[in-house]
């Protein structure tokens, strides 16, 4: 879950922000009402589920109780690694 | 008094009071509502001093208190200027700034408040609008707005035209803030074409994930509202799945977007799992799009009409349709003008004949005024009562225009126009940047991104990285390129001039 946690976390830092530090990016910032991501930038944040960490996402997945956060997106990864 | 948008829409709000007129959240607004509010504003920005003309900026998401603060400005004879809330605080403090206003009514969640607020509280009343679902929200922004001194700004700009409504900042061809005025007899006669082409009545119910300080999403309240129908507030497409899953449940009867609001809920959802039946019709513009896409969306959804449609900021919003019934035997045209409303191409030398490829010009009453203190952009862009789109096209010998570029440099990313010339102003601000050129490279899902090509400065240890933080804290994140690349130098004519299309 950790490590999960901390390469979500830096693939949002990295992309989004353009920095290594980590006190840019609070765990339970919502994404999208800090203006950290917009609705493409939401997309491509599934499509790095998808391709880098494996993980398919349904539609009906995509709320923002699963994607809306650094924490969120790290339970929601949990949830379904450990559920396959 | 002339009839102006907002004593149109309190016309239907005298006719049935009790419609919905809003609804975002658990929030329910009755056109009743939506005019105490807007009266409200109204009242105490007038108690407080404002004079007439005067600017009051907006940093607010769609929201029913977006609605009557941006009402109660007009309502009360001043200006509105709605801001971009991707914008960072460099970008909106300029703005206000060049636009004079003496009141900044904002947002206290938004992301740059705390730097807009301390960047613009020397010389404007900042009040804070809380954007939540409780009914205290406009209490408190009236407590305020009351006790703000609602100084003019020292440096006032020449006389604003007398029936000047509104200014919205677009992207011009510099780096300077352009502002976009717009009459209160241009939002009036743009939403009053809109809602007769789209038939739009009382019965109708539109969902608008579009931001109201873009003129398409303006467009989409003020014509919802002209007509008495529900509009459903949302602003972003995030969350694909639930936008589908509310026109099932609120029973949306139309649906506006952009060329990558269709590939966003067309790319990752299955629409026959949703109940859309209630969709009569969807509107499309903000750019071209792809005709493989608008041949799924009329597969996928055959039942609901599909408006293909062009404009600009600076013709308030819509200047054509393409009638639905059309699509299949003009496919790729944007249509004919909206009612009240003529084109003409034009050559350097004057009108050019059916076919012939020339600039789009517009006359009508969704003309703009002219640009909020730039004379010399407004004489560029008026001329002779017309105005001058930037954009090249055609009409065919049915008067059915087809758009063929533009004229001026700009790169498209989504719906919005991106001045490279503003992106380069950022990156040059940058230490270890001797040179940059920036232009658009193709993106599968916005038709365009940004792309900067730097040479640094030989003692300098640039990074891509550190390029892409620096515009960030500058620009909307969809200014921000995509790909940054560091070259040596840049490729350029013998006369000196960088070839940019090279660069791409």
């Amino acid at each position: 879950m950790q490590q999960v946690c901390e390469r979500i976390r830096d693939y949002i830092l990295e992309n989004y922000l353009f920095t290594n530090d980590t006190s840019a990016l609070g765990l339970d910032d919502s994404l999208l009402e800090q203006g950290i991501v917009d609705s493409t930038g939401m997309l491509e944040i599934i499509l790095f589920l998808e391709e880098e960490l494996g993980v398919k996402v349904q539609d009906d997945e995509m709320i923002p109780e699963n994607l809306d956060s650094v924490n969120r997106l790290a339970r929601f990864v949990a949830s379904r690694l450990k559920a396959a | 008094m002339p009839k102006t948008l907002v004593s149109a829409v309190r016309q239907v709000a005298c006719r049935a009071p009790e419609a919905i007129a809003l609804e975002w959240r658990a929030v329910r607004w009755t056109y009743r509502d939506l005019m105490d509010a807007t009266d409200r504003v109204s009242g105490v920005l007038t108690a407080a001093g404002l004079e007439p003309c005067g600017r009051v900026a907006l940093l607010l998401r769609n929201s029913p208190q977006y609605v009557a603060a941006y009402y109660g400005v007009m309502a009360a004879g001043a200006v509105a200027v709605p801001l971009n809330a991707q914008e960072r605080a460099p970008v909106l403090a300029r703005q206000i700034e060049h636009s004079g206003a003496s009141v900044l009514i904002g947002d206290p969640a938004h992301p740059e408040w705390a730097s807009l607020r301390g960047a613009v509280a020397e010389r404007v009343a900042v009040v804070e609008l809380t954007l939540c679902e409780d009914a205290g929200a406009l209490d408190r922004l009236a407590a305020d707005l009351a006790a703000a001194r609602l100084a003019v700004a020292a440096d006032v700009a020449p006389p604003a035209p007398a029936d000047l409504a509104a200014i919205i900042y677009t992207s011009g061809t510099t780096g300077r803030p352009k502002g976009v005025m717009l009459s209160a007899e241009n939002l009036l006669a743009n939403a009053e074409a809109i809602a007769s082409y789209l038939r739009l009545t009382p019965d109708d119910r539109g969902l608008c994930v579009l931001p109201f300080h873009f003129s398409y999403g303006n467009s989409v309240l003020n014509s919802h509202l002209l007509a008495g129908a529900r509009l459903v507030l949302d602003d972003n497409l995030a969350y694909p799945h639930l936008t589908l899953r509310r026109i099932g449940e609120a029973g949306i009867t139309g649906f506006a977007g952009v060329p990558s609001t269709f590939a966003l809920l067309l790319g990752r959802c299955n629409l026959q799992e949703f109940d859309l039946r209630s969709l009569r019709y969807l509107t499309q513009a903000g750019g071209a799009m792809p005709l493989a896409l608008i041949e799924r969306l009329r597969s996928e959804l055959p039942w609901a009409e599909l408006f293909v449609m062009y404009g600009q900021t600076e013709a308030t919003a819509r200047i054509t349709y393409l009638p639905p019934e059309r699509l299949p035997d003009k496919a790729g045209s944007v249509g004919l003008p909206v009612p009240g409303v003529e084109i003409q191409i034009r050559s350097a030398t004057g009108p050019v004949a059916a076919g012939e490829v020339g600039e789009v010009h517009v006359r009508g009453p969704n003309v703009m005024l002219g640009y909020w203190r730039d004379p010399e952009a407004t004489a560029a862009a008026l001329r002779d009562g017309w105005l001058a789109t930037g954009d090249l096209g055609r009409l065919d010998d049915e008067g059915f225009l087809y758009l063929e570029g533009r004229l001026v440099d700009m790169i498209k990313v989504g719906a919005y126009r991106v001045s490279p010339l503003e992106v380069e102003e950022a990156l040059a601000t940058l230490p270890g940047v001797q040179e940059v050129a920036v232009v658009g490279i193709a993106d599968p899902l916005l038709g365009q991104a940004v792309k900067a090509v730097i040479v640094p400065r030989p003692d300098a240890a640039l990074d891509v990285r550190q390029v892409k933080a620096h515009c960030r804290a500058q620009l909307a994140s969809y200014k921000v390129p995509k790909e940054v690349e560091l070259v040596s130098e840049l490729p350029r004519t013998a006369s000196g001039k960088v070839q940019r299309f090279q660069l791409a």
